[in-house]
Parts: C-alpha cells; sequence; structure tokens
C-alpha cells in the first residue's frame, strides 16, 4: 500500500504516518500507530474494527476533527497539519461533509435551514434550484418547513445527509451513520449513500461496526489496535462479518 | 427518594451549584437583614456618661396614647420625644434625704462646641455629673471660675486641647473664650463632655429650676432603693404628670441618648424591608434555577417515567434534592450572614445612619430563621418547578423524539395575570402615598409583583420580544439569524434569563431613582423657596444673628431651626422660624391663610395634605416633652423642602436640646458677603453661602440607604443573572458541537451566543426601565404631591443599563469558552 500514498490526484485524503496518543506519560494511549493509507476519489471506503481499535480516531484525524500526533494528513492536497482553528474548521466547512449517529442537527432551524446552514455559515447564497435538488435526492421534498424534533430518526438521518451535500464536499464523513437506525430505515440510508456515491461520484468514509453497512462500500480497512490489519475490496456482509471474527482472534 | 435525590446531587453537581449559590446568598443576605432587625429590637445603647449610676431618675421620655381597639380592647402605646425631658431640681434633694439613697448627683446639659470637636452630640455640663460616669481628672484640677473647664480625654485629644489652653466654646448664646483647667483620664466614645463648675453649667443650661437627669447612688442594696425612689416618684407624690422615670441597666442607655430610639426603629424598618425584599428576590432566583435545571434533565426524569416511576415519585425526588440543597446553603449562608449583619451595622454607622453606641446583637434567632425560610423557598421553587416534570411523558425518553417545552399551563398564565394586575394597583396605589415609610415598601413591593408577574408570563413576553427583534436580528447573516431562530425555539429559556435581568434592572432604577427624584424634588422646593441673599450656618448662637441683624443694609434675618415633634403618636418635621420679616427669606408656597399671620408661639403654618386647615387646632408634644398647642393660619405646599409644620422659633428653641440655629436666612440687598462676614469675626467656624443646599438630613440618610440596599440586592441578582446565564450556555455543548461539525467556526459561535444575550439584555432592558419608570412615576407624584416628576440624571442610568451589559456579556462569554473549547469530537 506504501508506495501508492504519495498523493497523486487521485486520492481524496491521504495519511501519512499518522499517530495520535491520548495522555501523557506512563497514562498514555495510542490510538493510531503510524498509519498510512490514501483513499481514492469517487470510491465508498468503509473502516471497521473491534472497540477501542481506533477507527473514530482516524475519522475524526482524516477529517481534521482532530490533530494527530505525528503525521501528515491531506484533505483534497492540502495539508492539515499547518492549518490554524479557523483555517481548519474554514477548510472543512468546504471539503468536508460530515454525517452522525446522532444526527447533530440544530433543533431550532426547519429542515431547510438546517440543510443551508455550511453555505450560510461560509457566508453564500443558497442555491434553490441546489437545495431542491439536494432535498429531492434524500426525498425529503414534503418535510422541508418541518423542524428536527418531528421527524423520525431516519428522516434526520437523511436531513444530516443532505446537510453534507449541499455544499458538493469532496468527502463525506460518516461516523455510525445507522447506528441509532432500525434495520429497514437503516437500509434507505445506506443506499442512499450508495446512489450519491455512484450517480454523483461522491467520496465517501464511513466508520462503522455493522458488517451489513460496510458490505455497502467498495472497499474496507479493518483496523485492530491503531494499525490497519487488512483491507478488503468488494465486500459482502459474510466476509466482513467473517474477516471481523478472524480480526478479533488475530488481535490477540 | 431520599438516597436517590443525593445520588443525582452528587453527580449532576453542576445543575444544582446555581440553585446551591441562589440559595446561599439569600440565606446570607436574611441573616444579614434579620442581624439588624434584631439589633433594632434588642440592642440597646450603651449608657456613657451614666455608666457609674445605678439608677438615674429623668422625665418620662415618652408620649402616650391609649388606642380603643375593637371588642373594647384598651392598648397603650408608647412614642419616645426626641431630646431630653427635663426634671424638677427640688427632686434630688427629696431622694438624698431617702434612707437608702448613699448620694444623688444631677446633671444638667447645654450644646457647646469646640473648634475640631464633633458637630453633633457635644454638651456642657456641671462638674458635679462628672460622679455620674466615675470620672476622675487624669490632669489639672476641677473647674472653679466661670471660664474654667474639663474636658474627657477623647475630647481633649481631639481637638488637641490640655491643661492651660484657652479654646472658644460656642454655645446658644454667644461663643465665649473658656480655659482647659483640667483632663479627665477617661473619654467618651460617642459624645464629647465639656464640664463647667457645678454653678456655671445651671446658669448656661437655662431651664431654670430643672436638670435632664438624676443618678442616684444606693446605700445598701440597690433593689431596695430603686423601689423606694419609685415610690416617691409615684404620680400623687411628685405631683406632676407624666411622672419622672427610674431607669436601671440598660435602659439607662436610652435615658442618655434619646434619639437612639430612632435608630432602632430605623433598624427595625430597614431590616424588615431589605430582609422581606431579599427573601422574595430569593425565591423568584431560586424557582427560576431550579425551573431551568429541571429543563435541562428533562430527558433524565422521562428516563425515571419510562422505567415507572410516578410523577408523585418524581416530585418527591425533586423536592428531595431541593431539601438537601436548601439546608446545605441554607445552613452556610446564614452563618456566613452573621460576618454580614455585623459588617452592614458597622456600614450604617460609618454612614452616620445609626450612633456607634448601638452595639449589633448577633443572635441564633436570624441564623434559624434564616435556615428555614432557605429550606423553604428552596423546597417552594422545587415543588412549583415540579409540576413541569411531572407533565414530561416517558417516551420522551426513547431516544430521537425532540424534547420539546411542556406548554405553559393555564394556571401558570393566570398567575401570570393576577400579578400583572396586582402591581397595577400597587402602582396605582403610590399617587396616593405621601410618606417616605409608606411609599417605599409598597414601591418596591409594585417592582416585584411586575417582576414576578413578567417572570410568569416569561415564554410569552420572551416569544413577543422575539417576533418584533427578529426581524433587525436577521440582518446579521450568521449570528444573527441562529440566534433569532434559538430564542424563538427556545423561548423559556431565553424568558428564564430575562426574568433576573429585568430584576436587576428595575430594582437598581427603582432604588436610585426614587432618591434622585424626591431629593431633586426637595432640592427643587428649597431653592424656590429660599428667597434670601446669604445663609449663614450652621449651629448659630444667637450672638450672631444679633450682629448680623446689626450690618447696615441687613434687612431681614431669620433665623430657622430643624427639630422633630410629635402630634398623637406621629413625628412631624418642624422647622422654627423667628416671625419678623418671613416673607423676605422664605416662600413656602402658601397655598392658603397668609405667612403674615404667623406671629407668636400660638400660631403655626402647615404642610399641605395632612389634614390640617386655616383655624385648625393643633396639639403636640414639643422635643422635651412639653406640651403645646397653636393654630394653624397658613397651609403650604413645600413640604419636601421644608417640612411638615412650621412653628415660631420661640416655641421651639427652649425645648430642644440644641437651640443653635441650623442657618440664618438673611435678606441684605447690596450688601457684600465680607461685610456679613466681618460681623461674625466673634463666632468663628460660621460660614456664609450664596444660596441654600440646606441638608434636609433625613433624605441623606434615606439615599445611603438606599445605595447600601441597591448594592445587596443587585449583587444577587447579578449572581442569579450569572447563573442562569451559565447553567443556560453550558448546557448547549451539543447544539455547539453540531454547529461547529457543520462548519461553524468558533467565532461564529461566539457572536451567535452575543446575539442571543445580547436580545434577553435589550428586552430586559426595556422591560425593567418601564417597570421602573411606571412605578417611579406614581411614587414620584405621590411623594411630592405632583409638584415633581421622575428625576434620572443619566450617567446613573448609563451605569446601570451599561453594568447590566457588561455584565450579561461576562457570564456569557466566560461559559461559552468553556463550552467550545471541549473540544470537536463529536458531542
Amino acid at each position: 500500500m506504501n508506495e501508492a500514498i504519495t498523493g497523486t490526484a487521485a486520492e481524496a485524503i491521504t495519511l501519512q504516518a499518522v499517530s495520535k496518543v491520548y495522555g501523557k506519560g506512563r497514562g498514555a494511549v495510542a490510538a493510531l500507530r503510524e498509519v498510512s493509507v490514501g483513499l481514492p476519489k469517487g470510491g465508498f471506503t468503509a473502516i471497521m474494527g473491534p472497540s477501542g481499535s481506533g477507527k473514530s480516531t482516524f475519522l475524526h484525524c482524516a477529517a481534521g476533527l482532530d490533530r494527530p500526533t505525528a503525521g501528515t494528513v491531506r484533505l483534497g492536497g492540502t495539508d492539515l497539519s499547518g492549518l490554524s482553528e479557523t483555517k481548519l474548521t474554514e477548510l472543512r466547512r468546504e471539503r468536508a461533509g460530515f454525517v452522525f449517529q446522532a444526527f447533530n442537527l440544530v433543533s431550532s432551524l426547519t429542515v431547510s435551514q438546517n440543510i443551508t446552514l455550511p453555505l450560510r455559515l461560509a457566508g453564500k447564497r443558497a442555491n434553490g434550484a441546489r437545495l431542491t435538488e439536494v432535498v429531492q435526492r434524500v426525498g425529503l421534498a414534503e418535510r422541508t418547513h418541518h423542524r428536527p424534533g418531528q421527524l423520525s430518526g431516519g428522516q434526520q438521518q437523511r436531513v444530516a445527509i443532505a446537510r453534507a451535500l449541499i455544499a458538493d464536499p469532496e468527502v463525506i464523513f460518516a461516523d455510525e451513520p445507522t447506528g441509532a437506525l432500525d434495520t429497514m430505515t437503516a437500509r434507505e440510508v445506506l443506499v442512499l449513500l450508495r446512489e450519491t456515491v455512484d450517480t454523483m461520484g461522491q467520496t465517501i468514509v464511513m466508520v462503522t461496526h455493522d458488517p451489513v453497512a460496510a458490505s455497502y462500500a467498495d472497499t474496507v480497512l479493518f483496523l485492530a489496535d491503531g494499525r490497519i490489519a487488512d483491507t478488503m475490496h468488494a465486500p459482502t456482509a459474510a466476509t466482513v462479518a467473517d474477516r471481523m471474527i478472524r480480526l478479533g482472534a488475530w488481535s490477540r | 427518594m431520599l438516597p436517590f435525590a443525593v445520588a443525582t446531587l452528587r453527580h449532576r453537581k453542576g445543575g444544582f451549584i446555581g440553585a446551591l449559590i441562589a440559595l446561599f446568598c439569600a440565606a446570607a443576605l436574611v441573616t444579614g437583614c434579620g442581624t439588624l432587625l434584631t439589633t433594632g429590637i434588642l440592642g440597646t445603647v450603651k449608657p456613657e456618661r451614666f455608666a457609674a449610676a445605678p439608677l438615674v431618675v429623668t422625665g418620662d421620655q415618652n408620649v402616650h396614647a391609649v388606642e380603643i381597639k375593637s371588642k373594647g380592647k384598651v392598648k397603650n402605646k408608647a412614642k419616645p420625644v426626641s431630646d431630653h425631658v427635663w426634671v424638677a431640681a427640688g427632686l434630688a434633694d427629696r431622694i438624698r434625704a431617702l434612707p437608702s439613697v448613699k448620694s444623688v448627683a444631677a446633671e444638667v446639659l447645654f450644646a457647646a462646641y469646640l473648634p475640631g470637636g464633633p458637630t453633633s452630640d457635644s454638651f456642657g455640663h456641671g462638674w458635679e455629673s462628672a460622679s455620674l460616669s466615675a470620672l476622675a481628672l487624669g490632669s489639672g484640677r476641677a473647674p472653679s471660675a466661670p471660664d474654667e473647664v474639663v474636658l474627657d480625654a477623647s475630647t481633649a485629644a481631639r481637638t488637641h486641647l490640655h491643661v492651660g489652653s484657652t479654646a472658644p466654646l460656642r454655645t446658644e448664646s454667644g461663643t465665649m473664650p473658656v480655659r482647659v483647667v483640667g483632663v479627665t483620664s477617661q473619654g467618651f466614645a460617642s459624645q464629647a463632655a465639656v464640664y463647667f463648675s457645678t454653678a456655671e453649667a445651671r446658669k448656661l443650661a437655662g431651664h431654670d429650676g430643672l436638670v435632664d437627669a438624676i443618678g442616684v447612688f444606693p446605700a445598701g442594696d440597690p433593689a431596695s432603693t430603686e423601689r423606694d425612689v419609685k415610690a416617691l416618684l409615684s404620680p400623687t407624690a411628685a405631683g406632676t404628670v407624666p411622672a419622672p422615670v427610674v431607669h436601671t441597666g440598660d435602659s439607662r442607655g436610652p435615658a442618655e441618648f434619646p434619639d437612639s430610639a430612632n435608630a432602632s426603629v430605623r433598624l427595625v424598618s430597614m431590616g424588615a424591608v431589605l430582609g422581606g425584599t431579599s427573601l422574595i428576590v430569593a425565591v423568584l432566583v431560586v424557582v427560576g434555577t431550579f425551573a431551568l435545571s429541571i429543563q435541562q434533565r428533562q430527558r433524565e426524569i422521562a428516563v425515571l417515567r419510562a422505567v415507572a416511576a410516578t410523577g408523585k415519585q418524581v416530585r418527591k425526588m425533586i423536592g428531595g434534592e431541593a431539601l438537601a440543597v436548601g439546608l446545605a446553603a441554607g445552613i452556610a449562608g446564614a452563618l456566613a450572614g452573621l460576618p454580614l449583619g455585623a459588617w452592614l451595622h458597622e456600614e450604617f454607622v460609618s454612614l452616620d445612619i445609626i450612633p456607634a453606641n448601638v452595639p449589633v446583637v448577633l443572635s441564633v434567632f436570624p441564623v434559624f430563621a434564616s435556615v428555614l425560610a432557605t429550606v423553604f423557598a428552596g423546597w417552594a421553587a422545587a415543588r412549583i418547578s415540579a409540576r413541569r416534570a411531572t407533565r414530561i411523558r416517558p417516551v420522551e425518553a426513547l431516544g430521537e423524539a425532540e424534547l420539546k417545552p411542556p406548554r405553559v399551563s393555564f394556571v401558570r398564565a393566570l398567575f401570570g395575570v393576577l400579578a400583572i394586575v396586582g402591581a397595577t394597583v400597587l402602582t396605582a396605589v403610590l399617587t396616593a402615598l405621601h410618606s417616605d415609610a409608606a411609599a417605599t415598601p409598597v414601591c418596591f413591593n409594585a417592582v416585584l409583583l411586575w417582576c414576578i408577574g413578567l417572570a410568569l408570563l416569561g415564554p410569552w413576553v420572551a416569544r413577543l420580544a422575539v417576533a418584533v427583534l427578529g426581524v433587525p436580528l436577521r440582518m446579521s447573516r450568521v449570528g444573527g439569524y441562529l440566534a433569532a431562530n434559538n430564542l424563538r425555539a427556545a423561548a423559556p429559556r431565553m424568558a428564564s434569563v430575562i426574568t433576573p435581568l429585568t430584576l436587576m434592572t428595575a430594582m437598581a432604577c427603582t432604588i436610585l431613582f426614587s432618591q434622585t427624584s424626591v431629593a431633586d424634588a426637595a432640592t427643587a422646593q428649597r431653592a424656590a423657596g429660599n428667597v434670601a441673599d446669604y445663609v449663614v450656618g450652621s449651629k448659630v448662637p444667637a450672638s450672631a444673628a444679633g450682629s448680623v441683624k446689626a450690618v447696615p443694609g441687613v434687612r431681614t434675618v431669620t433665623e430657622v431651626l430643624h427639630a422633630t415633634v410629635r402630634t398623637g403618636l406621629n413625628n412631624r418635621s418642624v422647622l422654627g422660624v423667628t416671625p419678623a420679616g418671613l416673607a423676605d427669606t422664605l416662600d413656602l408656597g402658601v397655598t392658603d391663610g397668609s405667612i403674615a399671620s404667623l406671629t407668636g408661639p400660638d400660631t403655626a403654618a402647615a404642610a399641605y395634605g395632612q389634614g390640617y386647615h386655616v383655624g385648625s387646632q393643633v396639639s403636640m408634644t414639643l422635643p422635651d416633652g412639653t406640651p403645646a398647642r397653636v393654630t394653624i393660619v397658613a397651609v403650604y405646599s413645600r413640604q419636601l423642602g421644608f417640612g411638615d409644620l412650621v412653628l415660631a422659633h420661640d416655641l421651639v428653641a427652649p425645648h430642644v436640646d440644641v437651640p443653635l440655629d441650623d442657618e440664618l436666612l438673611v435678606k441684605a440687598p447690596g450688601v457684600s458677603p465680607g461685610a456679613l462676614a466681618a460681623a461674625l469675626k466673634a463666632d468663628p467656624g460660621l460660614g456664609i453661602r450664596d444660596r441654600v443646599r440646606a441638608q434636609a438630613s433625613h433624605n441623606d440618610a434615606g439615599a445611603k440607604i438606599g445605595y447600601v440596599t441597591l448594592g445587596l440586592i443587585v449583587a444577587f441578582t447579578a449572581i442569579a443573572v450569572v447563573n442562569t446565564l451559565a447553567m443556560s450556555i453550558s448546557d448547549r455543548g451539543r447544539e455547539f458541537a453540531a454547529l461547529r461539525l457543520t462548519g461553524a467556526t468558533r467565532r461564529q459561535v461566539q457572536r451567535m451566543l452575543g446575539w442571543e444575550t445580547a436580545t434577553a439584555v435589550a428586552v430586559a432592558a426595556a422591560l425593567g426601565l418601564a417597570i421602573a419608570a411606571a412605578v417611579l412615576t406614581t411614587y414620584a407624584s405621590g411623594m411630592t404631591r405632583g409638584t415633581g416628576g421622575l428625576s434620572v440624571p443619566p450617567a446613573m442610568l448609563a451605569v446601570v443599563v451599561g453594568g447590566g451589559a457588561v455584565l450579561a456579556g461576562l457570564a456569557t462569554w466566560v461559559p461559552a469558552r468553556a463550552a467550545l473549547a471541549a473540544g470537536l469530537r463529536e458531542g
């Protein structure tokens, strides 16, 4: 893999020897250990691993939400390590979209206000056509004036996806996007994510512990003890589940 | 549920710290005020001059009245007069003749001022009375020649006089040179004493055949001597009505300092008003804090409901938490209130509102009362808030369903409307209240009731305010836009921030501007009423008035003396003036009758609105207890500037402890100040001013009390403001994280919060000022009888509004920083 991570134009995100250590001295815990990987543009990558394997840390570092202890992260060709907190926020606003397990919608805003919020925060005007397109894509055309409190969990997650899509970001980061949903709703959300990759060429990085969710990705990275333990292309729920079981045994 | 409540407290420290702080401060304030109250009720002024005499006989210092209550009950009421009541000197010999009496010593007193000495409580006495305080000469000898005096040690130190020095001593008749021939080894703490020879003192004191006190030294058992003296003094035996009174122990203090009774009354009323106000403010603040903490725990409470806790159990749990918090905060606060009470007392002493020789009484009573009040306030606040908690649906525990603030209940709305109606009535009533004592508590209560009403109707008020202010807010693309949406969606939260801010603004304005309005109206009346060319003051002896009159070109000299008399049991502030040429110097704003008819001791002018009219006969008790009867010949309007009654100087001067004039009003067209100053050479220390800025001392004390009160109540509400803001912000971590993840910079979130707080401040300032304006307009109209309006110094207003804004800004910025610094990983 190492030869493929020199930061070519085909990669949306490049991590180079990224380590993340929490705490200091004896109590220090290494969540990532010199991880190097490149994630291709237009690809749907799932990150899997047992609890504590460092998959959330991986996502936070890759998205610029957290700073690595060592190593460099490139998002769309920009090195994140030198950026100030504000610059980082502005970069994220332009190039990254987020979908989380807890939806993280702003409860005081309506659906369409939530979706256009990133544009407003960036000081841009919302394009009406673009909003309609995105809203239709996520299937919320009839609910644009509702508030998050009036929506079901699946609907809220679709608002979050629409919000992530609105600014046409380079990468969408999803952290357990189906974690709080029932299987039927989860399936709808995953299909929606898959569609954005297939029809819009969107890049998605998704952390999950659900083999079924991972099976919607093009590639699955397996993390264990802060290292990339394996990579699997064209995954199915069964192969992922099988690999996960062995991953647990292997890591011991 | 109590163990569970304690566990919750331990777990959710943050949410309870707010309530804890609010209750702690309330307990401290209530104890502090309670301490003032107890000092007023139980505190006794310590005797100084009478300290060594076991028994002291004086005239009856009280005015008595019999009130017949309903059902034929009779109540005897007594109120003290302001100055010493004298007794027959011959009584001393009759007491001395009693077999159980070893010796007696009589005291006389007259106002006597030394350069550099105190300008009040400075008296001359006869050397005979030094034994009442067991004074011994530290140096020199006893006075014998008429111009020889002995000073007490503290006065000698203060005036830098010693044996052999001479000094000009100002007394009623004039300024006389005295020679210091002795200094005592002991000194007095709260007065200056100048001892003449016994004979000379009797002469200087006037009051022929009278003394102000007789000290009695028993031969054996003081109790039997007391019995004998009392028998001698019984009305039938003494032949005078009312009979002289025997004082022993602590009651000798009030006999020595008649005005200390006023201090006690002042302490009681101050303690009650301040304590009551802070208790109501406390309940308001604590209800707000508990409501907010329950709002924030909605999901947790829903979980409890989901695992099948009944509404009653939840209420019990919340009540239990409140009891635990109230008890902890109450005990700690009540104990902290004792030093606060002592400090308050010290402040009031240093501001000259109460005399230093009424020591503070620290007792357990206010502590217990305060703990009880705090625990009850906390518990009641929690129960009120818990009504809301019971309505939380168990399904809200189940994850994604967004938490919705419960609807504001009908009962709450009803009480809100009732409070507003009550506040309107109180505000209207203020126009009919013309005295400080009646208007001030009503004024405070009106403000509190307005605030309570607004607090109850808070969510509607907030929604309305946001509907109006939302439009300009949205001009700001990010911060204002988000703020407007947040405020609309979370109106109850905004309401809980607005309430204490409104209270703070309204209280501060009311306390400050009620003083300035009345003081300005009084000053205006004095300025308009004083038509003299010059004013000479203060403590002017008769000789000075004479020499000013003798200056060529001087047309009229009006001698003015301030005093307090009682009509029935009521206190009336009076002005004693020399009637000749009064129209030249004083324009009282006469509405009926004529001031020219004020000619002698049996005539008087009365301020409008006390029920007197021209021709009324008024019976009164003069400051030394002497009854008098006058006929009203004029009614005037300038009561705030010149007091309730204007009497003839001759009627007042012989019956006060300090007959020196407070000021001379001089009509002398074309006479230079230099010519007057030359005439005053014989009496050093007197000043000449162009126009009077005569101090109405009670207004001054009122203003000072106001500032101390203001400090405490505002400090308390400020804590509540900070509390509420911090609580409401620190709970929004999730929301901030969501915004940050959507791409908001820290600055954008901070601006959003800034706009939210700015809106709350604007709304609160508008409401607070509106309340204060409404209450103060009617207050001022009542107090000045429609002659003066609201007086608001712009600088003070700016400090109040600006101070509130800065406080709210800080209380937003600090917790916002903390909440945003928590990092950016998924909230």
